[in-house]
């Protein structure tokens, strides 16, 4: 076996501990490089900034803790941006094994506004049915959701006043890791009851949605964690997501150099094989 | 800062969780087959209450035994029956619970899968080549930059027809069809890229999400549970396999 | 017999299918009364789809305790968690929080259910790192042209890969917004177009398979 061929069957464990060493290093001494901000966040964080006070912005946190590192930071960030704006809230989840992340988020950025649950913001809670949800709110929210995650009619709440259904949200944001999410989202929702629409997604996802994000379906897309520190950096708050950019540009570097290497050693074999080849016959 | 008991216990139980997942990365183990048997279980013993909680108390009992909404019984039943597929007798019965979640999500589905992902998009594909400004008459705008640009428009359309006509045309291509084709083979090749960036970007970000947690685990107000830990995991992974190593498993 | 079995649930799909289609063309009263009615009853029946979705994994897991099969043992764990889970869950009444304070069914999530289902999928960072090695060759045009777009967006969407290219930042998203965008524009249409045609066999009877379920 020649050594090309040796170092492509290296074993898998030594690329594990590559990558772990690649990630742990930058999060343990961070160096922070400037993020730009792309034209995809822009959009949301635009529409978001310049919502009059007390108009009705919708977030619903469509994932669950498989996808926290990319959605939770985000999910911070819109809502530290919508607090400060002295929008009122509603917030939601379709994905049942969120509800918990999402409440803690919900409360965890109500608390340090000095928001009040209610008058300020509704956290509504998870409900079956995904894209039925959508559009049941579309007709009516309090068929959707008579209660809200605390138990407590949402008919009569302040926060909700002059709310029927969706048509009376001024700009929706879903923070989707899959289906029931972003694309739900429009077409249930924005397709009949005209609100605005933005989105934001996990990494995986964000390719497939800009043909809606170029026909303008929705108006601004935040990807991945890129998408998150570009938030995290627009509102001046660095968070997780800034913090473990360092660690993302780390191990994208290594995975190049390891395609790289992957490449060199794959020319270099067939390089050998044609000439052992061509000296066979 | 003096954290609470329950805050530095669940500090160790979700440090010790984590690393028994990955254990796995060494090899499979029975550290990693409890941590995955206890996920399961955790998570469908979530679904249960969630749905007991969502479906049974605030959507079903109380709007029917506090607003008198006896309609609703008409979804409960449809359920119920949708559960007797477990019932091999009445199996059949589940049909018709089926019948009618197929028959109006395909209803829902049509006329707004049309609108919004038929119609729109080709509607943003068929734009006009040239822009009419104001002052200024008809441009052509080359900008790459601008996704909007004229030229960029142009593209896109490229993009769309070559891509559907490789797809959609599967006799063999030849003469100018094969071009076509050919070219949206490239446009296929370049999207796949960007996603197998994007999927690398995501999963990256997720080991960071996990790492960030066992950092904040190792500081010493939670009594350095990562640290412990990692050496009773890997103590254990090394007694595994030497154990293994003693006895190897019958064939 | 057959009627009751097969023909009538084709004729709930149809009559279904063709009514809550044609309400989205009817702006009508009546018609939006329809829908809000049976969205919300879809609304309820996808609880009970969920519990359809439990119980197989019930099934599975028990019949392997009750025969003891190999790992039965941590079948037995599944089971406790899952009771444990839910003895928790009923004691706080469902709720992670009550006031903002965290109840400890929001202790169990917290600390066991979002560690675990997060490792779980991070783990899969470290599989993709070795498939690119492994596999991720530039063995034709076609895959050298997929391998330099994906250098290119792993690049440009990290500050590292902009600091040291900066024309990869540009490039990545003229490749996202353009060529991807068309890319995924026709395969979403295609897609939907599909969709549509299998929506229609449904309402008509063509596709049957979801009926599923008992003898004839």
């Amino acid at each position: 076996m020649t050594f090309a061929e040796r170092m492509l069957r290296i074993d898998r464990r030594i690329i594990f501990l590559v990558i772990g060493l690649c990630t742990l290093f930058p999060l343990l001494f961070p160096v922070g490089l400037p993020i730009r901000i792309s034209s995809e966040v822009r959009g949301v964080f635009d529409y978001i900034d310049n919502l009059p006070e007390g108009s009705v912005f919708l977030l619903s946190l469509d994932f669950d803790p498989a996808s926290k590192p990319e959605l939770y930071p985000q999910a911070i960030a819109i809502l530290r941006h919508a607090f400060h704006k002295n929008v009122r809230v509603i917030a939601m989840t379709l994905w049942v094994s969120g509800t918990g992340l999402a409440d803690s988020i919900v409360s965890q950025t109500a608390k340090e506004a000095g928001k009040e649950n209610g008058k300020d913001y509704v956290f509504l809670g998870w409900s079956p049915g995904g894209s039925a949800v959508i559009l049941n709110m579309g007709q009516d929210l309090y068929t959707a959701f008579p209660a809200d995650y605390g138990g407590k009619a949402t008919k009569g709440m302040p926060v909700l006043a002059g709310v029927q259904n969706l048509r009376d949200v001024t700009y929706a944001v879903s923070l989707g890791a899959g289906n029931p999410g972003v694309e739900a989202w429009y077409v249930f929702g924005k397709d009949k009851y005209k609100f605005e629409l933005g989105g934001g997604c996990t990494g995986v996802m964000a390719p497939g949605l800009y043909p809606l994000l170029r026909s303008g379906q929705i108006n601004g897309l935040i990807g991945g964690l890129r998408g998150a520190a570009e938030y995290e950096t627009l509102i001046g708050q660095k968070g997780k997501a800034v913090a473990g950019m360092d660690a993302q540009s780390a191990t994208h570097l290594a995975i190049i150099v390891l395609v790289a290497i992957c490449n060199v050693f794959y020319f270099t074999m067939r390089r050998q094989q044609r000439r052992q080849e061509r000296m066979g016959s | 800062m003096e954290l609470s008991f329950e805050v530095m216990l669940g500090g160790w139980i979700a440090t010790g969780l984590t690393l028994f997942i990955l254990s796995f990365l060494y090899e499979d183990n029975p550290l990693f087959k409890l941590a995955e048997h206890l996920y399961v279980g955790v998570s469908l013993g979530y679904t249960i209450v969630k749905t007991y909680d969502t479906v049974v108390m605030t959507l079903i009992l109380r709007p029917i035994l506090e607003k008198g909404e006896w309609s609703l019984l008409v979804p409960v039943v449809i359920g119920t029956l949708m559960l007797t597929r477990y019932v091999p007798k009445a199996a059949w019965l589940s049909r018709y619970a089926f019948a009618f979640i197929v028959g109006v999500g395909a209803g829902l589905a049509i006329p707004r899968t049309i609108s919004s992902f038929i119609l729109k998009q080709i509607e943003d594909t068929v734009r006009p080549l040239l822009t009419l400004v104001p002052g200024e008459g008809v441009t052509f705008t080359y900008s790459l930059l601008n996704p909007a640009s004229n030229l960029n428009g142009i593209i896109i359309l490229i993009g769309v027809v070559s891509v559907l006509f490789y797809f959609f045309f599967s006799v063999e291509h030849s003469g100018p069809g094969k071009m076509v084709a050919r070219a949206g083979i490239v446009f296929l090749m370049i999207s796949f890229g960007a996603a197998f960036g994007y999927t690398v970007m995501a999963r990256m970000s997720l080991l960071i999400g996990r790492l960030t947690d066992l950092i904040e685990f190792s500081d010493a107000s939670y009594g350095r549970p990562t640290l412990w830990l990692s050496l009773l995991t890997i103590g254990t992974l090394i007694w595994l396999s030497r154990r293994s190593g003693a006895h190897p498993p019958e064939r | 017999m057959i009627a009751l079995r097969r023909q009538l649930p084709l004729l709930i799909t149809m009559v279904t299918g063709l009514v809550m289609a044609g309400q989205y063309y009817v702006p009508h009263p009546a018609s939006e009364q329809l829908l809000t009615t049976v969205t919300k009853w879809l609304q309820i029946i996808g609880g009970f789809a969920l519990v359809l979705g439990i119980t197989s994994l019930f099934h599975v897991h028990a019949a392997k305790i009750r025969r003891k099969e190999a790992g039965w043992g941590y079948s037995l764990m599944l089971y406790a968690g899952m009771l444990g889970t839910i003895v928790v869950g009923l004691w706080n009444g469902g709720k992670e929080s009550i006031d903002g304070a965290m109840t400890s069914f929001g202790w169990v999530y917290s600390y066991t259910l979002v560690p675990l289902q997060g490792t779980m999928f991070a783990i899969l960072a470290f599989f993709i790192a070795s498939a690119a090695y492994r596999s991720f060759r530039a063995r034709s045009r076609e895959a050298a042209v997929l391998l330099i777009a994906a250098v290119i967006v792993m690049m440009g969407r990290v500050p590292l890969g902009e600091y040291l290219l900066p024309i990869s930042g540009d490039l990545s998203s003229w490749i996202l917004n353009v060529l991807n965008a068309s890319v995924r524009r026709a395969i979403l249409i295609g897609v939907s177009l599909g969709a549509v045609a299998l929506s229609f066999k449904i309402i008509f009877g063509v596709e049957r398979s979801y009926l599923g379920g008992g003898k004839e």
